[in-house]
């Protein structure tokens, strides 16, 4: 009896922690409601009817980065598990032009599929508008061309589960301060849904769950170059700050060489993104306590399934959203694996040893 | 005897025959012939895949005329990649407040005023044109950076799109007709004009052709403005073709449109150079691009391959024998 209440406390009581952790939800680009990566899935049947099918399917991407090549790993791993070939892939360098050149191009093979992340999702649909005329299936990584209708102009997007990303964020930099202490908070300022939505939900998880910590010091970043300065700044003025959350990796590197030109070991950076510098300064013990990461390759492997499900008639749903993960000094190997589906690098995990 | 005849003249036709100045006509039919050959169930032969590439090398093209003139009076303009963003920025936004004529009016005199700036700079201020092009390259790109706070602005207006980017005259798309008239306006001034000719005279010996009474800060200030000018015009096209316009356009265009007017023949310092092989060079580019997209390669593996060849290209145009 005793031991049932006590069950009963313990499940109350995480009931309770759950229902007061900050509350929030990813959204897509058009408020649509995220349905889990993983409850996509194909029937042998599906499966046969597609590999019959001698389907083809090229990639568009809008640049290439770790990131990208992730996702791209991720797909071509399930077009090939499908036989499906990809018969073309594109590299945008962030230049809207180029990608309708590259959709144009890739036309010429007549893909049954085209993947593709908008470089501009304001003035996409002229990019796409070749392919969608002809019948292509398009999936998207993050957002969509302004205008077009899922389920008749495009299949799904997937993304991240951005809200989740912040809340990981915040979790670890409660843990890597012992759930209290000041924190500086640098964020992405520009109208970018991705960033905005990380970032929010680190702040309101700090702010809503953590009653002993408190954001003590906020910088808008616009530019990554000029990071370094805002970070300068923000020590300067705050020499006492236990943390700093920074909106991605890259200008948490700078973030981190400020820290270092001033000698400061105690404070902790937390942020967004897999990076091989940052991973190694942790794995080092220094100042970078956590990163959180997306499943990128899984975004990939979603997006390839549910467009190649869709030539044999299955309904996606509008948006899919991947898991994320914290990844820490003792989860680093298994954090790299599992977000990018590559071994950890070298010298990360030479500095393990 | 006969044969030794036959012969002796083959041997002095090769001779004549300079291989350099027809190497990126050689280079683009053997280019051609390779993607034809490899891709030959890939689509690439489809007039859709072909028109493409030049519909695609449009905006490249227009701006390496203007490339030519520049370089051919033994200058460089660095900014045309900006001026491209600054010109579509300033074309959409004027359209969408009062209408075509006045976007074109404004896009266009933004590149010309840009143009005349850097002309300015280096005729009659006396600052080297890499130095004065390179600023005003990052000057006007932090320009377009803040016209629209870093938004894409839709250009809505039909009539603009058509007549710049989407539409077609006669069955054939407006922006091959941009390329035509501007290849053949851009070569007969470059060929048959007086004008042509003191551009090339400057370029050659600036020294000797001021001696000779041409003015050279008037060549220099208006081979800038031309650039200038057909930059701008390439911003129309891009803001037509996207039927939107954003800080980003032309931000990667300036290498390959160098690129292709070196191939094409036009001497980095001055004094020689091609339109028509500037065009030639401009759709070598956009065939390259074209090819190795669909030959399926990754693309790292078309960024090292597009390298090598335009490597090529140009080891084999520009060697220089004497030295």
């Amino acid at each position: 009896m005793r031991k049932a209440f006590g069950i009963m406390t313990v499940l109350a009581s995480l009931f309770a922690a759950y229902a007061f952790a900050a509350e929030g939800v990813t959204t897509g680009p058009n408020g649509e409601k995220p349905v889990p990566a993983a409850s996509l899935t194909l029937s042998a049947a599906q499966e046969q009817q597609i590999k019959d099918g001698k389907f083809t399917a090229a990639l568009v991407w809008h640049e290439m980065s770790e990131y990208t090549n992730a996702v791209n790993a991720g797909a071509r791993d399930e077009f090939k598990r499908l036989g499906i070939e990809v018969v073309a892939q594109t590299d945008a360098g962030f230049d809207a032009a180029r990608q309708k050149a590259d959709v144009e191009t890739v036309m010429a093979k007549k893909p049954s599929i085209i993947l593709s992340l908008p470089v501009d999702p304001a003035t996409a649909a002229s990019v796409y508008d070749p392919a969608r005329q002809a019948g292509v299936k398009l999936g998207f990584v993050d957002n969509c061309p302004t205008g077009y209708k899922q389920g008749t102009d495009y299949v799904t997007i997937v993304s991240d589960d951005l809200f989740q990303m912040g809340n990981k964020a915040g979790i670890a930099m409660a843990e890597a301060l012992g759930k209290k202490g000041k924190v500086g908070y640098i964020f992405h300022d520009a109208d970018f849904y991705v960033t905005n939505q990380r970032d929010g939900a680190f702040k309101k998880t700090i702010e809503q769950d953590y009653p002993d910590m408190k954001i003590a010091a906020e910088a808008g970043m616009a530019d990554p170059a000029r990071s370094e300065d805002i970070a300068q700044a923000m020590i300067t003025q705050h020499p006492d700050l236990d943390g700093i959350y920074v909106t991605w990796a890259e200008p948490a590197l700078s973030v981190l060489s400020a820290l270092r030109a001033a000698g400061n070991t105690h404070t902790k950076i937390v942020t967004l993104d897999l990076n091989e510098p940052a991973a190694l300064d942790m794995v080092k013990g220094g100042n970078i306590a956590a990163l959180v990461a997306d499943e990128a390759y899984s975004i990939g492997v979603t997006l390839a399934r549910a467009s190649a499900g869709s030539l044999v008639g299955l309904k996606a749903e509008p948006f899919y959203a991947v898991d994320s993960i914290a990844v820490t000094k003792e989860t680093v190997k298994d954090g790299w694996k599992k977000s990018l589906n590559k071994d950890v690098p070298a010298t990360i995990a030479d500095a393990m040893k | 005897m006969t044969s030794a005849n036959t012969g002796t003249e083959v041997g002095s036709f090769v001779s004549r025959f300079n291989l350099q100045q027809y190497v990126v006509y050689l280079g683009f039919l053997a280019i051609f012939l390779f993607f034809a050959f490899m891709l030959s169930d890939s689509g690439f032969l489809t007039v859709r895949n072909l028109s493409n590439i030049v519909l695609q090398t449009a905006p490249v093209t227009i701006m390496a005329i203007g490339l030519v003139f520049v370089m051919s009076a033994g200058e460089i303009d660095l900014s045309i990649g900006s001026i491209v963003a600054v010109s579509a920025l300033a074309a959409a936004v004027t359209i969408a407040s009062y209408g075509m004529a006045a976007g074109i009016v404004a896009g266009l005199g933004a590149g010309i005023l840009i143009g005349l700036i850097n002309g300015a700079l280096v005729a009659y201020v006396r600052l080297p044109s890499f130095l004065v092009t390179l600023a005003t390259m990052g000057l006007f790109a932090g320009v377009s950076r803040s016209m629209t706070d870093l938004r894409s602005i839709s250009v809505t207006n039909g009539a603009f799109t058509g007549f710049f980017g989407s539409g077609s005259l006669l069955g054939v798309p407006s922006l091959i007709w941009w390329t035509v008239i501007a290849i053949a306006a851009g070569h007969l001034v470059y060929r048959e004009t007086r004008f042509g000719a003191h551009v090339l005279a400057t370029g050659d010996n600036a020294r000797a052709a001021s001696v000779s009474g041409i003015s050279v800060p008037k060549i220099r200030l208006a081979v800038l403005t031309i650039s200038g000018g057909l930059a701008g015009l390439a911003g129309l096209l891009y803001a037509g073709r996207l039927q939107a316009a954003k800080y980003t356009l032309g931000e990667t265009d300036l290498m390959t449109v160098i690129a292709a007017v070196i191939v094409g023949g036009t001497l980095l310092n001055g004094g020689k150079g091609s339109i028509v092989g500037a065009l030639v060079g401009s759709l070598m580019m956009g065939m390259l691009n074209n090819g190795l997209i669909l030959m399926g390669l990754s693309v790292s593996d078309q960024m090292i391959v597009r390298g090598l060849i335009i490597l090529t290209a140009v080891a084999v145009s520009l060697r220089d024998k004497s030295r």
